[in-house]
């Protein structure tokens, strides 16, 4: 039955198996014999469709980049103040991993694994933040900051981590204490703090009433 | 043909920067105007060719150029 499965859907279902199985077990603790005995087809047929297990997980990655389109609407839909498009990107982002959790093993289990190309990948999406920030505090940081450089950079580093360690939390640790928290309302509060914590004055004050100034 | 009332420079930039200069630059042009960018992100193809779409602003070249990409962008009448 197997043997009648159009190429498309055969390919589907490779990529699916594929992305639950590096998530779970990294790139090097999969073999190509794993994947393919999941799938229910012989190690060759699957090579007819990916030359190798390295281009079938670049091919994985590559699926799972298709949120860019987003960011695209955040901003054409929002106003262009910083703080709104810094939120509409967060919420984008947290959506895609909530989503697709598996995004997120992959990703750390890449860090560990320490595959440059892939580091790469990874890296690139959270350019998009640390690019925006650096780029948002350079036009509103005082220039008599001293350290100012050190300082943009270290607020990239900040926000990275606190919205990676939030989806790790959140999605990756069982009983955990954000539970009753929608990502929605914890990625708003983390984006306020954050906020508050390079002196940008954010315009109204945040649902739970906290005032910033 | 390669005519333009404004050039934007977004290279080294990553999305959604490039986007977010070209609505700035686009809110100052007048209705008919040509835009044309610069950018390095290759995301930027395909992130142009969105938010023209969904701005409906003319999207009149996409090319390479140099090793960068770039787009030539109408503004709507």
């Amino acid at each position: 039955m197997n043997q009648r499965m159009p190429a498309i859907q055969r390919r589907d279902s490779i990529l699916k198996v594929a992305l639950a199985l590096f998530a779970e077990k990294g790139y090097h603790g999969v073999s190509i014999d794993e994947i393919a005995r999941q799938v229910d087809v012989s190690p060759a047929i699957l090579y007819r469709h990916f030359d190798s297990k390295q281009q079938l997980y670049d091919t994985v990655l590559q699926a799972m980049s298709g949120q860019r389109e987003s960011y695209v609407e955040t901003v054409v839909n929002s106003s262009t103040s910083f703080e709104d498009v810094l939120i509409g990107m967060t919420q984008v982002y947290i959506k895609s991993v909530t989503d697709n959790p598996d995004m997120l093993r992959i990703e750390l289990q890449s860090l560990l694994e320490g595959s440059a190309a892939t580091n790469d990948f990874f890296k690139n999406r959270w350019k998009s933040f640390t690019d925006y920030i650096e780029f948002g505090l350079n036009e509103r940081m005082s220039h008599e900051i001293p350290n100012r450089e050190i300082t943009i950079m270290a607020a990239g580093l900040m926000f990275q981590g606190m919205v990676r360690e939030a989806l790790i939390q959140k999605y990756l640790q069982p009983h955990d204490r954000l539970e009753d928290l929608s990502m929605d309302e914890l990625s708003q509060e983390l984006v306020a703090l954050f906020l508050r914590a390079v002196g940008i004055h954010k315009s109204h004050l945040s649902r739970r009433g906290v005032i910033s100034n | 043909m390669s005519a333009f009332d404004a050039e934007l420079d977004a290279t080294g930039l990553n999305c959604p920067l490039p986007i977010l200069r070209a609505k700035k630059a686009i809110a100052g042009l007048n209705g008919g105007q040509t835009l044309k960018i610069i950018a390095t992100d290759p995301g930027s193809v395909k992130d142009f060719e969105a938010f023209c779409k969904q701005t409906g602003n003319e999207l009149l070249s996409s090319g390479e150029e140099s090793g960068k990409f770039v787009f030539m962008i109408k503004k709507a009448a």
